[in-house]
């Protein structure tokens, strides 16, 4: 039971961290109509100013401002390449993948070309702080406490701003119909742009809390997780906020447990056995399509 | 401008920028006794992709040397050039470019990472090109005999006394769980090393570490379930890194009672692990702590190039062969000219595989069929920094 | 031949293989990755086949297309009509759970890799052979019924419903002829190559497979024929200074491509227009730009 306990803590820290990635991908595909296969690699690319800003500086409102601000900054910049890419292809998703998967490939060079010699980067330990609660294996350090609690302020957060705001009904209403939202007098190119800032947004408090939880991070980072998310959204539904929120942290613990008591080699395959099988069964995802 | 116009530049375009920057090798040779301007040294590296930081700093090194001879009046009065090709780790493109490479050159070093050794070292084999991999298990390099070489003895001989010597240290020790990333022929080192363990009578239990692996949490309780007394880490250095921090998450403190095996010892160990690294032993092929000149000399260097972080086993192989590489040629009459290609590539390979008395830059060694002969291996605690304290010489050529 | 010559000649057939076995799929807007995954049965079956068992290459070869077709017919009758993105996770999941069923089975070489497969002489100019086989099925597809049925399907699949196409049957169809195609490039990479590692099979060779699709051109076989030699020619010449951004010059290109061409460096309506000019007719162009609209 103790075993089962501590992995399921594993989990559930893990879990809130696909969460909120997950929504940032679908935010974008909902709104914006794209496929960013890059947003977790632009998320790695935050831990990396988070981990610079660091060296510089001890104070912890400017390290989390720059690490933010860089995520939103960095999103927002994809956006005239996407609007360029909808001018020029209509609205094919498909396409925004295959730019996307490109991105990554750029984002992933400059990472272990120019940052840190090409090396994995460690936090400092002041950073990472210290375990909270240590019963023998029940162990939850503060890294797993901010990814949790953080990630599920964050979530509320978001599902607040998006079903209580003005902005929220703006961004849905898009997200149902674009052209529909346009003739009604939605600015609809200023409201994609938000919707790239609050992804951007969730990415920086994201990479915060990674930094945070796993201590390090590597160019590698991006394409691990990366796959995982975009299979979470669609084994969810694409764009389905609600199922993205279970999955993702279906997922979490799926893999905890799954490393925890599973053959290593053979852990990951099963996990992917299981979404080839709900694909096959319902081709539209557990919860729906939206997008 | 119409699409098809774009289209047709585009394509232009490409041919022009092909043309301009394209190596097609047109470069002849001078009719002298040396038939060539400068020793031109392939590199099939790893540049790009997760892995470029390793291919790099192997680079930096191979170019160290090649600046240093350089500066010495080169070999047999020409300079030493480093050309480098990338391999990207992926084993379609060592092919091609060790295509290229074996249709022109003397000598080759690398490839650079072990898929691609197996994938590229056939072309090497197929034109008789000398390829010095970057290997570090005899069980690769053999299959390329006598067109490689190897930097170690036989797995199954050369692991098991250091995992025993490290056992020996810790002599509580009953029940070992070794991390193990099923990758390349780290299962084979793996096998080697619990069985050097059982020699001392030490149970060994293997946990399989995932390749895509995020959190380190899950993996860290399951092994810690099972009551161990220690551990060895077979995986990559930044994964070994962030198990050993879970570990210490979770409370252990003992580091002495952590091994972290040879092909770890690299820069993302000790930028990822840093201080939770602090008494962990580790097994590796060079002493950074040795107090020549010369490895002075190279390892402020490294430093100076590298953040301050200190040179680990791989960073002087490059370095060495290129050295080697030049007493080959210094000792035998070989010319760079292309006419006598094949003569010479055979000519260089029977130098290298049994040169005696290196003088490398940790120690003197000799060859032998292409394995040094009396080589060593060291046992050290990682101290403050990544410094790394010797602990034990082990001998294991006998 | 020179072993640059060979490698290049060899990688460039197979690759238009491949790129053709996603082109097909792509005609109905799927991206249909499974053909990965049926390269890699179809390869290493090819390579334990012939190195194992010593089977003759011709028998490897029927073999190792029709492993290709049926790893794609058997999902197909969930897939055939299925969402884009669907097609691709199911692509994705197999692809990985192929490759780690490959790193864990010893006797085919594990993480290590499988090689020593015997070289079949002759085996390039048969590849070329091949090549052209599978080009002509190809030209016929794409001008036949199916060909335009599934040019209606990519522009709108409710219009192509109500005409009555039927659009799962397509899609397998689609689908099927993709994986006997994939088969045949891995049994054919097997053996001009000599030796395979499940690394090779990932997302990588996905991204350069995309990269050569859409930078040739999407809306057309022949696309992929002009940008494969380009993009393989790109990392054989670049020189070494340069060698290490080759990831990035290759994502560049594929964004710029992508951005300016939409339809890459050869698109439908370039072809008709070019096939207008030299037969002097005028009325072609005029129908192509409606064509072009509708294949994108």
């Amino acid at each position: 039971m103790e075993v089962f306990i501590a992995q399921l803590l594993n989990g559930l820290s893990l879990g809130s961290m696909y969460v909120l990635l997950v929504l940032g991908f679908n935010l974008m595909l909902l709104v914006a109509k794209i496929i960013q296969f890059a947003y977790p690699h632009l998320v790695v690319l935050s831990m990396y100013v988070c981990w610079g800003m660091l060296k510089y500086t001890s104070n912890v409102f400017l390290v989390i401002l720059a690490s933010i601000g860089s995520c939103i900054a960095i999103n927002i910049a994809t956006e005239p390449i996407f609007r360029l890419l909808a001018k020029r292809h209509g609205l094919d998703i498909n396409v925004s993948f295959v730019v996307s998967m490109s991105m990554t490939l750029v984002i992933t060079d400059i990472m272990s070309h120019l940052l840190n010699y090409g090396f994995p980067i460690a936090f400092p330990s002041k950073w990472i702080g210290k375990s909270v609660i240590g019963f023998g294996l029940i162990t939850f350090s503060s890294g797993q406490a901010y990814a949790l609690f953080g990630g599920i302020a964050a979530v509320l957060a978001f599902f607040y701003l998006l079903y209580r705001t003005r902005q929220g009904r703006v961004l849905r209403a898009i997200s149902e119909n674009s052209l529909l939202s346009s003739i009604i007098g939605i600015p609809t190119i200023k409201t994609r742009v938000i919707s790239y800032a609050i992804a951007g947004l969730l990415g920086g408090l994201t990479a915060i809390m990674l930094s945070k939880m796993l201590g390090s991070a590597s160019p590698a980072l991006g394409d691990f997780v990366g796959m995982k998310i975009i299979a979470t959204s669609i084994v969810a539904g694409l764009g389905n906020l609600k199922g993205g929120l279970v999955c993702g942290l279906l997922l979490g613990i799926t893999e905890s447990m799954a490393i925890g008591y599973l053959p290593g080699s053979w852990s990951n395959a099963i996990s992917f056995m299981m979404m080839l099988i709900v694909m096959l069964i319902k081709p539209e995802g557990l919860f729906g399509i939206k997008a | 401008m119409g699409k098809h116009t774009k289209s047709v530049l585009g394509l232009l375009l490409i041919t022009i920028l092909l043309l301009c920057f394209g190596d097609f090798g047109f470069c002849a040779p001078l009719a002298t006794e040396v038939a060539v301007d400068e020793w031109e040294i392939p590199f099939l590296n790893c540049l790009t992709g997760q892995i470029a930081s390793i291919g790099k700093y192997m680079a930096w090194s191979a170019r160290k040397a090649a600046s240093e001879i350089n500066a010495a009046g080169g070999i047999k009065g020409k300079p030493v050039k480093i050309v480098d090709y990338d391999t990207g780790v992926s084993p379609d493109k060592a092919i091609e470019q060790m295509a290229k490479i074996a249709n022109k050159s003397l000598i080759s070093l690398g490839p650079v990472p072990e898929a691609c050794i197996m994938a590229a070292m056939p072309i090497a084999v197929k034109h008789n090109l000398f390829s010095m991999t970057a290997s570090t298990t005899y069980e690769y390099s053999i299959q390329f005999f006598p067109w490689t070489l190897s930097w170690s003895p036989p797995t199954d001989k050369h692991l098991p006394p250091i995992a025993a010597a490290w056992a020996e240290e810790q002599p509580e020790m009953k029940k070992v769980v070794q991390f193990l990333e099923k990758w390349a022929c780290w299962p084979g080192m793996a096998d080697a090393h619990a069985e050097g363990l059982a020699s001392v009578g030490v149970e060994t239990l293997n946990i399989e570490v995932p390749t895509d692996v995020v959190t380190f949490g899950p993996l860290v309780v399951r092994a810690l379930s099972n009551k161990p007394d220690g551990f060895i880490l077979v995986c990559t250095s930044e994964k070994a890194a962030k198990i050993i921090i879970e570990l210490e998450k979770y409370g252990w403190n003992d580091k002495s009672k952590i091994l972290i095996f040879g092909s770890a010892d690299d820069m993302p160990l000790y930028t990822t692990g840093k201080e939770s690294l602090k008494g962990c032993y580790i097994y590796g092929y060079l002493d950074a702590a040795k107090e020549t000149p010369r490895w002075k000399e190279f390892r402020e260097a490294f430093r100076e190039d590298h953040g301050g972080l200190d040179p680990t086993s791989l960073s002087t192989v490059y370095y060495d062969c290129v050295y080697m590489i030049k007493r080959a040629i210094e000792e035998t009459a070989i010319t760079g000219d292309p006419e006598k290609l094949m003569e010479e590539r055979v000519m260089i390979r029977d130098h290298i595989r049994e040169m005696q008395n290196f003088d490398g830059i940790q120690m003197s060694w000799s060859m032998k069929d292409g394995v040094p002969s009396d080589k060593g291996s060291f046992l050290f605690i990682i101290g403050e920094g990544g410094e790394k304290k010797f602990i034990r010489y082990v001998d294991v050529w006998d | 031949m020179s072993p640059v010559l060979y490698y290049f000649l060899s990688l460039t057939g197979t690759n238009i293989l491949m790129c053709w076995s996603l082109y097909l799929p792509y005609r109905v807007g799927q991206l249909h990755f499974l053909t990965v995954a049926c390269m890699l049965a179809s390869a290493y079956f090819s390579g334990y086949a012939a190195r194992e068992l010593s089977w003759p290459f011709a028998l490897i070869l029927i073999f190792g297309v029709l492993i290709g077709a049926l790893i794609c017919l058997i999902p197909s009758f969930t897939i055939g009509d299925a969402p884009c993105f669907t097609v691709v996770i199911v692509g994705l999941t197999v692809i990985f759970i192929f490759k780690t069923a490959v790193e864990n089975i010893p006797a085919l070489g594990g993480t290590i890799g499988f090689f020593g497969i015997p070289e079949v002489k002759g085996l390039l100019p048969l590849t070329y052979l091949l090549l052209a086989g599978a080009g002509v099925l190809i030209y016929k597809i794409d001008h036949s019924r199916l060909g335009r049925a599934a040019s209606l399907v990519f522009v709108d699949k409710a219009t192509a419903a109500a005409t009555g196409v039927d659009i799962k049957r397509l899609g397998m169809f689609f689908q099927i002829i993709a994986g006997g195609l994939a088969g045949l490039a891995g049994t054919l990479y097997a053996f001009l190559i000599g030796s395979l590692f499940p690394e090779f099979f990932s997302l990588g060779i996905i991204g350069t497979f995309m990269c050569m699709l859409f930078v040739g051109g999407h809306t057309t076989m022949w696309g992929i024929i002009a940008s494969i030699p380009i993009l393989e020619g790109m990392q054989l010449f670049l020189p070494s200074s340069v060698a290490s951004w080759r990831q990035v010059i290759y994502a560049l290109t594929l964004i710029a491509i992508v951005l300016m061409l939409p339809g890459g460096l050869i698109t439908k309506r370039m072809l008709i227009n070019l096939t207008a000019k030299m037969f002097n007719r005028s009325d072609t162009g005029k129908a192509s730009g409606t064509i072009d609209k509708c294949i994108k």
